[in-house]
């Protein structure tokens, strides 16, 4: 089989869901501007492209009618690039980039994207009009159970305290603001946004301006403040706001070429997609996937934890993002994850607790994190991995192109 | 020229104007609220309009926040209320068709206030001063002759919203209109109870409420007894509020208290209790000391309440006159005339156990009612015409069940005034006189009239009420009820309309209430053309029904006679839906609280005419069931019936989801505004601000439907959305379950409520009939009983008046 390179991987700032920057921004007009960067960005003719895989976690209203292809039609594609939506909860996104290497692995494409979209401002967390099973949902309710509940799960189960986890949750924070006041978030393309606002004489006007940071990132955040806040999902648990991971909006986009294609436009490939694998798990403790997930990458491509030089583990909440890091033998060696180190693996420059995690986008965003990371630090192997709500854990191996 | 109140103006935005101000929006009326420019304005703020309404803004922000809540339905009132400062936005009062002037009680500074106001208000424009005590005449000097004419006194009492009373007092130049026109605003409109006092200090409720509290200051530094044995004889045992004396002024604040009592001291002179108003020294020594009650930061006043730091339990603290030291003391501890009036059933008996027995306490309870019932004789007409004037001010005002004559009539006046000679008391003059003649009583019925004593004539004279109010008690006195039993009375109100009267413990709904309502429709179906269910219980805000009769099914429970249940609630739907279906119409007049069968009876009615202080819910879960008489069925039918027909529902969830929660969270409106938001009430259902109009709106409502050519509703199919809401809620429920949110057995309750309402096994947007819901109710609701976790929630409530969540 051949191999698929990504060639470029952009994304929106990740903003908060409701009061955020982005929160009054249609989720097509974020897609299409990270669609558009992605490509501008290698200098890449627009109808080159064969198809566009978009993870989307609730493709519905805004998000519905395919939105995979509506946005490649809003971006300005020729009508004859294609495209899809694809749902694999929190993965969407690298699901995506998946589908569209695969494509490219087994010959069937030449040059591909991918990508995600979130606004869970405009569409909710769960979806406009839930409809469980009503017998199902009798019998086996754990499978619509709140994702909060889970964490709590795993807490109670894997005994991850509120200390560890307030702890966890405080390095997420102090990672992210200073890699934000350093700069080092280069993927984020500075991306056009709306409010709408009432004027002095009572008519109302939609704003545009420039986003072109994370804003939710909390620099002031102390251990003593988030040991203040109440349980987030259960009266007596340990899962707070705190230490959960932000609901965001943001999109991100990446073009997915093949060795040939590479020659051919005179594209340097950034890093190629080694390989995807997906573990289902119990449905009410879904955040310990990675758990599952990145032994089963590894051992299928014969590496070892020692090998990777990057984590990206997503932080759904920091009860499995810990539990995860324990089973891989990244969590008691603090060196490993803590703001403080210089050796740290793991999320090094935060994560969603302080980044946030716009669900279906979150796949492709933290591919576009990861590849500028180890192409900033050299590093050969990353992986990506994150939790799936309904019980699954994603995970995928990245090789950086020298 | 025909006066309008088309826009208020509030100065001073303190508890009193922000008050008035909330009231007024409340009541629909456009509001303008100032208050003064900050003193202590930074430079940079000079020209900053936020800085200077700041002052204005704090005002405004206390009254949103306010507990209990000053605004009816803030989000949409506060819309009504601009704010502004007396700098630059004076000259927005030249609008205000009506302006309070609730600024410090200061004369200077009202007359300056008012100098001002002359030159740029309206003509015809009212001025309303809400003084505490200054005199009207002083407050006008130098006015112009328009100005007077167009000056008056209104009076509100703190809180704004919940007293009733509102004193008003006129000059000799205010003009009859004005007065006439203010006295109909302010109860219609503002829904106040209206009385007329004179340009005296502390006008009739402060003058004769602050008496009695001086009083009891004395006989505090007088006789051997405690603070809170003072206020357990004068709480509810005696018909007034749990605050009673002293906790009533830890809650006026004790400055208040002083400044008052100050007012009184100067100004009266002559006043035979002149005394009284020298509070005694230690009094005194609080109010230096800052210990003014509730509002000040440790809350200390008369009490003080700590908490436990090691058991977090609440220990209250009287202050102990002697050494000034807060000191515990049992709140258990119940004096015995106090039980004794607790065992009484009337208010007459209780209030004569306090006064007649024959031990310590009840010696000083004498000595403090006599004094101040002499004093209140003493004040005709000195403060009022009329005892009527003083009572309605003692009941509205300090809210007591009965006033001053209210009371002398329920201990037997004769019998009193003996007492009282005994003792080597004076008594009034005008009482002796009215005994002489041989009239027993301060109050009568006459020929279907209330009658009050008229110590100017030395005779009776009807009280004068206004004829948009109906009392029944006085219809009973005259004879116009035509059935009763124990629970219910059905009452006529005249032209063709009766009204059920419920008459139980918190007007709660037992077997033989419901049995009468079907007998007293038959009745009215037979010799009438519509029906009423109002009823008129004391207190603020009062039970128009507090619920369904625990006691009986919970009984039948224990003894394992489900069937009878069955057969019970079944009789109960019959009943409810005989009312809806009835050929003539049904307008149900609630008020205060109106929960569970109580909120139920009233939603099977063609209307219902609320009065503003509405606290309804379906709180059966709290009790441990699902409400069994088609609450559920009615509350889905108003949500669904708000939807034009032509409309094609997708998300039914959208309307299940608040339906089902204000069941399953026993959500009670702290409003009647609130309660027409949660869908209890319908958009033509309708609010009204004075509850004493209730049941003639009611009967009002009653003769137009008949006047339109009333039919009765047509019977028909109603959609519902079936198990796919099951779907929804019961993994919702799961998610509160994990959580700890939710306890076994309430879960089983939520899973049955919203069975009930979403129609059991039926698909999304079925059509099912009323009977098939009344089928899957019932069914529900004996099955809880049942239930070992049901018959002990039950229990708990009627034992202890609180949930236990099981």
């Amino acid at each position: 089989m051949r191999d698929a390179y990504i060639v470029s991987a952009v994304r929106t700032p990740g903003c908060r869901r409701g009061k955020g920057a982005l929160a009054q921004t249609r989720p097509e007009d974020l897609l299409i501007q990270a669609l558009n960067g992605a490509v501008e960005k290698i200098g890449l003719d627009k109808g080159e492209i064969d198809d566009v895989m978009i993870g989307c976690a609730f493709p519905e209203a805004e998000q519905g009618l395919n939105v995979g292809r509506i946005a490649v039609q809003m971006a300005g594609f020729p009508d004859s690039v294609s495209g899809a939506t694809v749902n694999r909860f929190c993965a969407s996104g690298l699901e995506s980039i998946a589908q569209s290497a695969m494509r490219i692995m087994c010959g069937w494409s030449e040059v591909a994207m991918a990508g995600g979209i979130e606004s869970m401002s405009i569409v909710p967390m769960g979806g406009n009009m839930p409809r469980p099973h009503p017998d199902w949902s009798k019998k086996n309710p754990d499978v619509y159970v709140s994702m909060g509940i889970t964490a709590e799960n795993v807490a109670t189960r894997y005994k991850i305290t509120r200390q560890m986890q307030d702890d966890f949750a405080y390095h997420s924070q102090m990672k992210a603001a200073a890699a934000q006041k350093n700069g080092l978030f280069t993927e984020i393309l500075p991306t056009k946004a709306f409010k709408f606002t009432e004027k002095k004489d009572g008519t109302y006007v939609r704003e545009e301006f420039i986003q072109n940071f994370d804003d939710g990132v909390r620099g002031d955040t102390t251990i003593e403040g988030l040991a203040k806040l109440r349980p987030a999902f259960s009266a007596l648990g340990s899962v707070t706001a705190g230490n959960s991971s932000q609901t965001t909006d943001g999109a991100a986009a990446s073009v997915i070429m093949s060795g040939d294609a590479c020659k051919k436009y005179g594209i340097k490939p950034l890093a190629k997609l080694v390989c995807y694998v997906t573990a289902g798990v119990k449905a009410d403790e879904m955040g310990v996937g990675p758990a599952y997930a990145i032994p089963k990458l590894l051992k299928k491509v014969g590496l070892d934890v020692k090998d990777i030089g990057l984590f990206e583990v997503n932080e759904a909440f920091a009860s499995q993002a810990i539990y995860c890091c324990q089973q891989l033998g990244l969590y008691d060696n603090k060196a490993e994850w803590s703001s403080d180190s210089d050796s740290r693996r793991i999320n090094i420059n935060g994560g969603a607790i302080a980044l946030g995690h716009p669900l279906g986008c979150t796949g492709s965003k933290l591919a576009a994190t990861l590849i500028a990371n180890m192409q900033k630090k050299g590093v050969k192997y990353g992986i990506e991995s994150m939790c799936i709500g309904g019980g699954m854990g994603a995970a995928a191996l990245f090789e950086l192109c020298q | 020229m025909v006066r309008r109140i088309e826009k208020v103006a509030v100065i001073g935005s303190g508890i009193m104007g922000g008050g008035i101000a909330a009231l007024c929006a409340g009541a629909g009326v456009p509001t303008l609220l100032l208050d003064i420019v900050p003193f202590d304005l930074k430079e940079e703020e000079k020209n900053n309009p936020a800085a200077r309404n700041r002052i204005v803004k704090a005002g405004l922000d206390g009254q949103l926040k306010a507990k209990p809540a000053a605004f009816f339905d803030k989000d949409t009132e506060v819309n009504l209320v601009q704010i502004g400062n007396l700098e630059d936005d004076f000259q927005k009062l030249a609008d205000c068709d009506l302006i309070f002037e609730v600024v410090v009680e200061n004369l200077k500074i009202k007359r300056s206030l008012f100098e001002r106001l002359e030159k740029i208000k309206k003509p015809g424009a009212i001025i309303a001063s809400n003084t505490s005590g200054l005199p009207l005449k002083e407050m006008a000097e130098g006015r112009t002759q328009e100005f007077k004419e167009h000056f008056i006194i209104m009076h509100f009492f703190n809180p704004v919203r919940y007293m009733k009373l509102l004193e008003l007092v006129s000059g000799p130049d205010t003009k009859k209109e004005v007065c006439d026109f203010i006295s109909q605003w302010g109860e219609k409109v503002l829904g106040k109870g209206i009385v007329w006092a004179k340009d005296t200090p502390n006008f009739i409720g402060n003058r004769i409420g602050v008496g009695l509290i001086g009083e009891a200051l004395q006989i505090l530094t007088e006789d051997e007894v405690t603070i809170p044995e003072f206020d357990a004889v004068f709480g509810p045992a005696f018909g007034m509020p749990k605050t009673a004396i002293f906790a009533l002024c830890d809650l006026v604040g004790l400055d208040t208290i002083n400044h008052l009592a100050d007012n009184s001291y100067g100004l009266l002179v002559n006043d035979e209790r002149r005394g009284i108003y020298q509070v005694p020294q230690f009094f005194k020594d609080l109010v230096a000391k800052g210990r003014l009650g509730k509002k000040t930061k440790d809350k200390a006043g008369f009490y003080k309440s700590e908490t436990d730091m090691k058991t977090w339990k609440k220990i209250t603290k009287v202050i102990d006159l002697k050494t000034g030291e807060y000191v515990e003391y049992d709140r258990k501890q119940t004096p015995d005339i106090v039980k004794k009036s607790k065992g009484a059933k009337t208010l007459a008996e209780k209030q004569q156990a306090i006064f007649y027995s024959d031990d310590r306490l009840s010696k000083i309870a004498w000595k403090l009612g006599a004094r101040c019932l002499a004093y209140a004789a003493n004040r005709v007409p000195e403060i009022s015409d009329t005892i009527v004037g003083i009572d309605d001010a003692m009941r509205w005002g300090y809210a007591l069940e009965a006033g001053p004559f209210e009371v002398w009539d329920n201990i037997g006046v004769r019998k009193s005034v003996e007492k009282m000679k005994a003792d080597g008391m004076n008594v009034p003059e005008n009482v002796s006189k009215m005994l002489a003649g041989g009239n027993e009583t301060f109050y009568r019925v006459h020929q279907g009239k209330k009658q009050y004593f008229d110590f100017t004539s030395n005779s009776y004279k009807d009280v004068i009420v206004s004829k948009n109010c109906i009392f029944l008690a006085d219809l009973r006195a005259s004879n116009k009820v035509v059935k009763s039993n124990d629970s219910a009375s059905l009452i006529d109100l005249g032209d063709g309309v009766f009204n059920i009267e419920f008459h139980t413990k918190m007007n709660a709904i037992n077997k033989s209430m419901l049995d009468f309502m079907g007998e007293a429709a038959e009745y009215v179906m037979q010799n009438g053309i519509g029906l009423v269910l109002g009823n008129q219980a004391p207190g603020i805000p009062g039970a128009f029904s507090a619920g369904g009769d625990l006691a009986f099914m919970g009984g039948l429970a224990k003894e394992g006679k489900f069937s009878e249940i069955d057969a019970f609630i079944k009789n109960v739907h019959k009943g409810i839906m005989g009312l809806k279906y009835a050929p003539i119409p049904v307008v149900a007049a609630p008020y205060g609280m109106t929960l569970g069968g109580g909120c139920e009876v009233c939603l099977a009615a063609d209307k219902i005419v609320a009065h503003a202080e509405l606290y309804m819910g379906l709180v059966e879960i709290g009790a441990g069931l699902v409400p069994g008489g088609c609450g559920m069925i009615h509350l889905w039918q108003r949500y669904i019936e708000s939807v034009p027909q032509s409309v094609t529902l997708n998300d039914y969830g959208a309307y299940v989801i608040p339906a089902f929660r204000a069941v399953a969270m026993a959500k009670v409106s702290t409003s009647a505004a609130e309660a027409r938001k949660a869908g209890f009430l319908r958009p033509k259902d309708r609010i009204i601000m004075n509850k004493d109009y209730l049941i003639g709106e009611a009967k009002k409502e009653v003769l137009r439907m008949v006047d339109d050519g009333y039919t009765p509703p047509a019977k028909k199919k109603y959609p519902v959305m079936g198990q796919e809401a099951q779907g929804m809620v019961w993994a919702e429920l799961f998610n509160m379950k994990c959580g700890s949110y939710l306890t076994p057995h309430m879960k089983v309750i939520a899973e049955k409520i919203i069975y009930c309402m979403t129609g059991g096994e039926a698909r999304q947007g079925q059509l099912v009939t009323e009977e098939y819901l009344c089928k899957l109710e019932r069914e529900a609701f004996v099955d809880l009983w049942r239930t070992e976790s049901t018959q002990k929630m039950a229990e708990n409530i009627m034992k202890t008046g609180k949930p236990l969540f099981l």
